[in-house]
């Protein structure tokens, strides 16, 4: 017998990803998959992020790594509730996996959640998380061909945060070209451009920030 | 990269979908991957065929329909569909603004069951 299907291969996933989205929303959490590659600065941004809006936001993190805890450790000295996922070799993060971090975490005065995908360009742009944007960081250490190399990461997401932005007169990377590639790939791409170590240009990605939490 | 996991939730799709037909054996599956879908056809059937064994998915053939990029000009109207990955302007026009109408499919699209 043949069955016309049509259904989505990553069915299960989504189904799941449909859930964390309703228990999210149920609760006016706006959620953030942040993406990069490993290096290019997820956690730090974090730690800027959350020492500018704690006080007036609730923030949680769940942290994805393949092993280990110190990224956890490091929110955690901020008292934000944090979630460490290990996926053990697995190279992103799946909604199954959010799924059981969310029931883990303390959600009550919560407004924002930063989901911190698995250090990797390819993997984690494929699977929906249930979360409301997904944001891409790159490092302009990293070169500014990253774009055209890693077309999807840039298509899926919302924001692309440039960070390193001091390490430019140390660095060959044309920051000029990331943001024409990646306003190629995406046209409503929000682009912000930082500095972690320096504090330059994360105001305005705060202040982007907060006019998604109500 | 991830098409073991591509594969596991495929195999567990298709077992769903027999079970739910009272059917015990898949002969065959028919799958449409986009080329800018980020799954590698033959990697995702490698993994597939090592996942298999031990399931009404044992015997389980599968055939991939490669489904190209194409898109809508927002600029010139035009319907198009293109070799690449990805596209970065409209090839009549080179207009930045269209829309991707296929490409990242990633579906399963028939079954053969018994």
């Amino acid at each position: 017998m043949k069955l016309k299907v049509a259904s989505k291969i990553l069915d299960a996933n989504d189904r799941i990803a449909n859930e964390n989205t309703k228990m999210l929303k149920d609760r006016g959490i706006f959620s953030i998959n942040l993406m990069s590659s490993p290096g290019a600065g997820k956690t730090t941004l974090l730690e800027k992020t959350i020492s500018s809006l704690s006080s007036s936001v609730g923030i949680a993190v769940i942290e994805g790594d393949v092993a280990g805890s110190d990224d956890a450790e490091r929110i955690d000295r901020l008292n934000i509730p944090v979630v460490q996922i290990n996926t053990g070799g697995g190279c992103h993060l799946d909604a199954s996996m959010v799924q059981e971090a969310l029931n883990d975490l303390p959600l009550q005065k919560v407004k924002l959640l930063f989901i911190e995908n698995v250090g990797n360009l390819v993997c984690p742009a494929e699977f929906n998380l249930g979360e409301d944007i997904k944001v891409m960081l790159l490092s302009i250490a990293e070169g500014h061909d990253k774009p055209l190399k890693y077309p999807l990461m840039f298509q899926t997401s919302s924001a692309l945060v440039i960070n390193k932005i001091d390490l430019a007169p140390y660095v060959n990377a044309d920051i000029e070209k990331i943001k024409r590639d990646a306003l190629s790939l995406n046209p409503s791409i929000k682009i912000f451009e930082v500095s972690c170590q320096t504090g330059q240009g994360l105001d305005k990605w705060t202040d982007w920030l907060l006019t998604h939490c109500s | 990269m991830h098409e073991v996991s591509v594969a596991e939730s495929l195999l567990k799709t298709v077992v769903e979908q027999a079970a739910a037909h009272n059917c015990t054996r898949i002969e065959k599956i028919i799958l449409r991957i986009g080329r800018a879908s980020g799954v590698v056809s033959e990697a995702l059937v490698f993994a597939f065929d090592a996942l298999k064994p031990g399931t009404m998915a044992e015997n389980a053939v599968i055939e991939v329909m490669d489904v190209p990029v194409a898109g809508k000009c927002e600029t010139c109207g035009s319907d198009f569909s293109v070799e690449e990955k990805y596209v970065l302007a409209c090839p009549s026009c080179g207009s930045p603004s269209f829309v991707i109408t296929s490409g990242r499919e990633l579906e399963l699209s028939e079954l053969e069951v018994y």
